[in-house]
């Protein structure tokens, strides 16, 4: 073969083999191998080793302005019954970087005792016990939330051929976590909750009473195959040892007969529910106050006896004025909703969940971070190593 | 495997498309090697040993060129002598050095003076066939010291007529004189072990220049030896498109010199790269019609060997890319990567020591081949020269294996090396200045696992870098004896004859 035709052979070669590289990754799905956890909790161990010879190194770490939070970070039973009221973010970056949670506290000057993540079920890698993720918010001194949602569909029904197929398996798919056919993942959860022994938040299946949103609501399951799976649920990290969870039942309050889902008191730890303002983004939404959304629901919530978590608390930017809604709101928390024990920020610049374009929850402008950090501050909310939370 | 490539292909793997595509074909090119050589092995056979029919009428050709050392064919040719069988040994010369037609003499040979013929030894070769008359005839390379029984063990096969060519194993006694030689030999012994095992069961033996006894009739029917860099190759690939059938006996019936020094190595295996590729490239187009499958399957997987140059360079850079500029080409877990691709490592580890009970000469060949390994890794810059040189369609001038090391020159071998190992140096102390100091608290726990792994990955070649540093820095002084001066021909073999 002469130069030319050489050249030509090479370069067809790469050309069908790149070909053939796109199409199988266009072909294929998701699964993941079982025995990379080892290998997540030593990625996570050096992530930690390392974290600790930086804080050496590079001055003070962030965990020192958190200092107050010290005797609740490891005492699971003051996190049941707290008496402060603890602030959290989920930040879009998670789980990237936290860099974005570090962001929001200094532009409202608040330290994030919580930071919330949300994790999905199923056989990919994220769909994983979160250890990298939950050793770094620990690493930063605070205290981890995992939203964690029952998508069914997403094991593989190759790899589970004893579970429904997957476009049946939604309905009553969670009579089937109560009846067993999940404890294969849920054990797997629940031993390794158990082995990172530090304290955090479970928020199992939230929202279940929403019948618009996801698999596990009404649509698909009655009130009582939820408390059933939940309960199986918590019974199964319990027979792991995994007591260093704290559960968080949320439903969401804007429909009615929320409360008859309620798996029993000697299985929940904290009542939470989702404050989010819309706007009139979309048919269904107006400009809502804070009371408007929580105040109504208020009374009925704490009646339960347990800690109160706004677990997603935000208004977006258009219909009204944005910082007096979130300076109206935090005012009020103290004041009118004594039982309230944590304040999630829900702050994402692209969230998609609800609506057709994109939205930001980002606090953006100058102006509302400043009437935030100041209605924090005047509430004694941002407890501070200088200034001790009221309690 | 299927659970490598299921987890491999999954579209939210992909990172940089251009780099993914690139990294994909060369981690298959690399898995495919090593299914390519079960399927080989799943091939293995030994033929059986056929008494030597006496009468057949039998040449040793073996050939100097100028700067080739006298006192090696002294050995040489006082060993093809004491080679019971009975033969003639030609010494075809182009030396124009009285003092070869001398020791030629002086052994029994016959010198045969053949100056200015083309095609260096494959051309003396062909121009010898023409003057001689024997039936069959043994190509020796003049550092190879024949046994006794050398004949004996090889002429039986030719009672079966189709038979065009029976190969031996090629070993070495100056191994231990060097870790380049010890590297440079450990590379060959699976070859000539398992490989060359499983090859003849495919009905697809490789003719090596050394040490391979010809049917006259068979090369005259392809027109003689084939010419080029790798004319050994070429030869048994036309001798088995013109329908001959081959042998190999996987004994140790002589001994040889492998490259004592970096350079030599590096000559040799730039040699090689450059001329294996004829065979994708010319010969496997032409002939490819006129072999069965299994041949062309062996003969492709050896044509493509040296591709392994430009895979490692890839493996080589994506690391630097990562840690220097962020862009990942797959957007895999370490962790993960490490869980799926352990069991095809794992069970292709364990192959290659189980086939280590098919090597020629266990007793000094077993183990774990380290330093081949290394010196593999290291010579990816030979590789690529030659693969590039290829596809180019370039020649590199003949150069012929150097019998005797050169000594010195550590910088103009070690270049590449440490090159690597400073890029190394300055990598991993960037990664550790940035991430003591330069990067935030929010991502530092989160981006370990990437960050290590890569820097992981980057360590393996530099261990290589290493070793073949090593060797480069021994070149400057190795033993200053010859490596046949403790060779004692009336005192080698062994084998029954």
């Amino acid at each position: 073969m002469n130069r030319r035709q050489r050249i030509v052979l090479v370069t067809a070669f790469v050309l069908c083999g790149a070909l053939a590289v796109l199409g199988l990754a266009a072909l294929s799905t998701a699964t993941e191998g079982p025995l990379s956890s080892a290998l997540g909790w030593l990625g996570a161990a050096t992530g930690a080793v390392e974290h600790r010879i930086r804080d050496r190194l590079g001055g003070p770490p962030r965990r020192e302005t958190l200092e107050w939070l010290e005797p609740y970070r490891d005492d699971v039973a003051r996190l049941r019954k707290p008496d402060i009221v603890l602030l959290g973010a989920y930040d879009g970056g998670v789980p990237r970087t936290l860099d974005g949670v570090l962001a929001l506290e200094s532009s409202i000057t608040a330290p994030m005792a919580l930071v919330q993540v949300y994790g999905a079920w199923g056989d990919k890698p994220e769909q994983q016990f979160p250890v990298g993720v939950l050793t770094a918010i620990t690493g930063l001194g605070s205290i981890p939330i995992v939203t964690w949602e029952p998508w069914l569909a997403d094991f593989e029904s190759a790899r589970h051929p004893h579970l429904a197929l997957r476009d049946v398996r939604d309905s009553h798919g969670l009579a089937a976590v109560a009846r067993g056919d999940y404890d294969f993942y849920i054990d797997t959860w629940a031993s390794e909750a158990a082995r990172f022994e530090r304290p955090f938040f479970i928020r199992f299946g939230h929202e279940m009473n929403d019948p618009y949103r996801y698999p596990w609501g009404p649509q698909n399951n009655t009130k009582e195959e939820y408390i059933l799976a939940w309960r199986r649920v918590v019974e199964r990290f319990r027979a792991a040892g995994a007591t260093n969870v704290v559960w968080v039942w949320s439903p969401h309050v804007a429909y009615e007969y929320w409360d008859l889902y309620y798996p029993g008191d000697a299985y929940v730890d904290w009542v939470a529910t989702g404050v989010l303002n819309f706007g009139p983004i979309a048919q269904w939404s107006k400009w809502w106050t804070f009371a408007e959304i929580f105040g109504t629901k208020y009374p009925r919530m704490a009646e339960f006896g347990k800690p109160i978590m706004i677990a997603e608390f935000g208004s977006l930017a258009v219909g009204g004025d944005r910082a007096a809604w979130y300076a109206d709101a935090i005012r009020s928390i103290p004041r009118d909703y004594p039982a309230t024990r944590a304040l999630v920020f829900f702050h994402t610049r692209d969230d998609q969940t609800v609506t057709y374009q994109k939205v930001d929850w980002t606090l953006g402008d100058s102006t509302v971070a400043t009437a935030v950090r100041d209605a924090l501050s005047e509430t004694g909310l941002a407890c501070r190593s200088s200034t001790p939370c009221p309690r | 495997m299927l659970r490598l490539a299921d987890w491999w292909f999954r579209a939210s793997h992909i990172g940089q498309p251009i780099l993914f595509v690139l990294l994909s074909l060369a981690f298959w090119y690399s898995v495919s090697r090593i299914v390519l050589g079960w399927v080989n092995y799943a091939a293995l056979a030994k033929p059986l040993h056929r008494e030597a029919t006496p009468g057949r009428s039998v040449a040793i050709f073996t050939t100097s060129a100028r700067g080739e050392p006298l006192a090696m064919f002294e050995r040489t040719l006082a060993a093809c002598r004491n080679v019971r069988y009975p033969h003639t040994t030609y010494l075809l010369d182009d030396t124009r050095d009285p003092r070869f037609r001398d020791l030629a003499d002086r052994h029994g040979a016959v010198w045969l003076e053949l100056l200015d013929v083309p095609g260096a030894k494959a051309g003396k070769i062909n121009r010898a066939l023409a003057q001689t008359t024997e039936e069959l005839v043994l190509v020796l390379d003049p550092d190879h010291i024949p046994f006794p029984e050398f004949l004996d063990r090889v002429i039986g096969h030719f009672d079966d007529d189709r038979v065009g060519f029976v190969q031996v194993s090629q070993a070495y006694y100056n191994q231990s004189r060097s870790f380049t030689a010890a590297g440079a030999a450990e590379q060959t012994y699976a070859f000539y072990g398992p490989g060359q095992m499983g090859l003849y069961g495919h009905g697809a033996c490789v003719a090596i220049g050394a040490n391979c006894t010809f049917r006259r009739t068979a090369l005259e029917s392809i027109g003689g030896h084939g010419i080029g860099l790798a004319e050994d190759l070429v030869t048994a690939i036309r001798l088995h498109a013109a329908g001959w059938k081959s042998v190999y006996v996987p004994e140790v019936v002589s001994r040889g010199l492998v490259p004592e020094d970096l350079g030599s190595f590096y000559r040799q295996q730039l040699k090689w790269a450059r001329g294996v590729y004829e065979v994708a490239f010319t010969e496997l187009p032409r002939l490819g019609g006129k072999l069965a499958w299994r041949q062309r399957l062996s003969y492709l997987t050896i044509g493509t060997y040296y591709l392994f140059g430009v895979t490692t360079l890839l493996f080589l850079l994506i690391p630097y890319l990562f840690l220097w500029t962020g862009v990942q080409p797959a957007v895999m877990r370490f962790a993960e990567f490490l869980t799926v691709g352990a069991p095809v490592a794992v069970v292709g580890a364990v192959m290659y020591l189980v086939m280590q009970r098919w090597l020629c000469d266990r007793a000094t060949e077993l183990g774990l081949h380290w330093r081949g390994l290394m010196l593999k890794v290291a010579c990816w810059p030979v590789f690529l020269t030659g693969t590039a040189l290829a596809i180019v369609h370039a020649d590199i001038p003949y150069i012929p294996t150097a019998k005797e090391a050169v000594r010195g020159r550590f910088l103009r071998l070690a270049w590449p090396q440490l090159a690597l190992i400073a890029l190394y140096a300055i990598t991993l102390a960037r990664v550790i200045g940035v991430r003591a100091l330069g990067t935030s608290e929010g991502s530092l726990e989160l981006s370990a696992e990437a960050v290590w792994g890569m820097v992981a990955f980057a360590t393996l070649p530099v261990l290589a870098s290493l070793g073949a540093l090593y060797a480069a820095w021994q070149a400057r002084r190795l033993p200053s004896n010859a490596p046949w001066d403790d060779v004692d021909v009336t005192r080698i073999g062994g084998v029954q004859a």
